[in-house]
């Protein structure tokens, strides 16, 4: 059993390097047709090592290291994704657990839900009067509607059976959600909860643009303007690389709460 | 043996709670009940008349999809009649309650909570006026009675099913309800764990000196005979009635082995066959 899982890790592991080798061969390709106007990994390599060999400096608002930037575009989305999640859960309780709200609610949440973060850009500047309010509610207002929608669908999805165990044993209100409803939707919610750190993360690099500062996004924008293209694919590749993370935990997070696997 | 009244056939009259006797336990009057769909009305079954006694244990059988389960729905509550009442424990039956005890047809365990929780939870908000020991003393010997108390940490999900209706058994008694509702409890066992847990059912049933009032339904004729006081037969749906009440006049405590031989369960059981007959050939 043990041997067969230390397997199957050896064989993704395989897979992913093998993947990563695919990347860094069209990459090359890429560049070498492009002929070196989009640098290769060899010369982006030689610029991540030096931006990673000081990733903590602070030389003045707008010349700050990569590590900075990363973790402020992180504050920013877990600021953002938590106020979103802290609406879209009670909400999505809520619509979930009645027809009348659902019908309701629902063509609210179709025509929010589309709307790019950069239409919502602007009316945030309105209301916080600060860049950094008006990129924290972008994240969140465009983050929210997964885990709505999911912890919605969860609760409406709850089986006729486990309704009934409530009624036969005259479970209270109370009970009923704690015992029955949320145990049942919370697979549900943290699928939705994966959904919009994704999500989150996607428009961090937009506000960010937008906003300026410190931050990852605000990092990709200095770099095209000091035209160092070496610097935005590193951006690129850390991008991707913390959200790929971010996926994993909440995948995680996943298995530890659902209790259809137990 | 108790003495058993066919069923009362009521006057017109919407209540009637004066026709109760000291012995009633579940009263069904009248009972149509009638779902709304797309394509309009379906009435599932149709003026319902059946007194059950105190104490009285009860099979209801019939073609799948005659009623069985609508019918006892409308005694736990869980399906109201579109004409007439239902009066369990001399009260009119508006929803579910937990003087009445229910035995799911597939257990309807919360697969999140441990054996354990499942059976403490209904007890906790049905005995609201224990202590907690006294809830987790209820639980655990309603555990040990059903042979579960070393798998009471288990989710339901790591259970046999055989053991799952048995934690669903346990959770009904320990409500202590006076009356017991099983929609096919034991459809989906083996014999050997099917007969083991008729005896258990018995057990728990004389335990309580054999005041509780038992319906079941069951698709097997046996079994019936086995448990039963008196088995209804249903007509096939839709507006099903019954078709024929069979008093079971055999001395308890039962033998299977030997009843089998006694010229009254050959006589019932040729009976219910019978009357079973062209439902049997459709389902095989
Ligand atoms: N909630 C419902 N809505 C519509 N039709 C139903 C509903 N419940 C049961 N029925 C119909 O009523 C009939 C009797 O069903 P049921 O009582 O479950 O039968 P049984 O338990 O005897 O197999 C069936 O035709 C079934 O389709
Ligand atoms: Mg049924």
């Amino acid at each position: 059993m043990k041997s067969l899982s230390i397997k199957n890790t050896a064989v993704s592991a395989l897979y992913f390097i093998a993947s990563m080798a695919i990347l860094t061969g069209l990459w090359t390709l890429i560049s070498i047709i492009t002929k070196n106007e989009i640098p290769g990994p060899l010369s982006t390599w030689t610029i991540f090592k030096e931006l990673a060999s000081e990733p903590f400096y602070d030389r003045g608002p707008n010349d700050k290291g990569i590590g900075n930037q990363l973790f402020s575009s992180l504050s920013r989305v877990f600021s953002g994704f938590g106020l979103g999640s802290i609406i879209a859960i009670p909400m999505g309780l809520l619509m979930g657990s009645s027809k009348i709200g659902m019908r309701l609610l629902n063509p609210i949440v179709q025509i929010l839900r589309p709307v790019s973060p950069l239409a919502w850009f602007p009316l945030g500047l309105l209301a916080f009067k600060a860049a950094e309010g008006a990129t924290v509610f972008i994240i969140a207002i465009t983050s929210l509607w997964p885990t709505l929608i999911n912890t919605a669908f969860g609760v409406a999805s709850i089986p006729q059976d486990h309704k009934n165990v409530g009624k036969a044993f005259g479970f209270s209100k109370w009970k009923y959600v704690v015992k029955i409803m949320l145990p049942y939707s919370i697979p549900h919610i943290i699928t939705g909860l994966r959904l919009s750190i994704g999500v989150a993360w996607m428009v961090i690099v937009a506000g960010e643009m937008l906003s300026g500062g410190v931050g990852i996004g605000f990092f990709v924008w200095d770099s095209w303007n000091g035209l160092s293209l070496e610097r935005i694919l590193v951006a690129i590749l850390i991008i991707g690389t913390v959200g790929l993370l971010l996926d994993k935990c909440f995948n995680a997070l996943q298995t530890v709460f659902s209790w259809e696997s137990k | 043996m108790k003495n058993i009244d066919k069923p009362i056939q009521f006057a017109d009259s919407a209540n009637d709670f004066h026709k109760l006797t000291r012995n009633t336990s579940i009263l069904i009057n009248d009972v149509t009940v009638s779902f709304k769909g797309k394509k309009g009305e379906f009435t599932a079954i149709k003026d319902i008349n059946l007194e059950i006694k105190k104490g009285e244990i009860v099979s209801l059988i019939g073609h799948s999809g005659c009623g069985k389960s609508t019918l006892m729905n409308t005694i736990s509550g869980m399906v109201s009649p579109s004409k007439g009442e239902v009066i369990a424990n001399e009260n009119l039956v508006k929803g579910p309650g937990p003087d009445r005890g229910i035995v799911f047809q597939n257990y309807s365990l919360l697969p999140w909570l441990s054996v354990y929780k499942n059976i403490f939870e209904a007890v906790d908000s049905v005995l609201k006026d224990k202590t907690k020991a006294e809830k987790h003393d209820i639980v655990e010997n309603n555990l040990s009675m059903v042979n579960l108390m070393p798998h009471k940490d288990k989710l339901p999900g790591q259970l046999s099913g055989g053991m799952k209706q048995r934690v669903a058994i346990a959770r009904a008694f320990a409500i202590n309800p006076s009356i017991l509702l099983l929609d096919e409890p034991f459809g989906a066992l083996d014999a050997l764990t099917k007969g083991s847990m008729h005896i258990e059912l018995l057990k728990l049933w004389n335990l309580d000196n054999r005041n509780k009032t038992i319906v079941m339904v069951t698709h097997d004729i046996e079994e019936a005979i086995f448990l039963s006081d008196r088995v209804v037969v249903m007509n096939n749906g839709p507006e099903a009635t019954i078709r024929e009440i069979v008093d079971i006049n055999l001395p308890r405590p039962r033998n299977k082995k030997e009843i089998a031989h006694d010229p009254e369960y050959i006589r019932v059981h040729d009976r219910l066959l019978s009357l079973l007959f062209e439902k049997l050939s459709i389902e095989d």
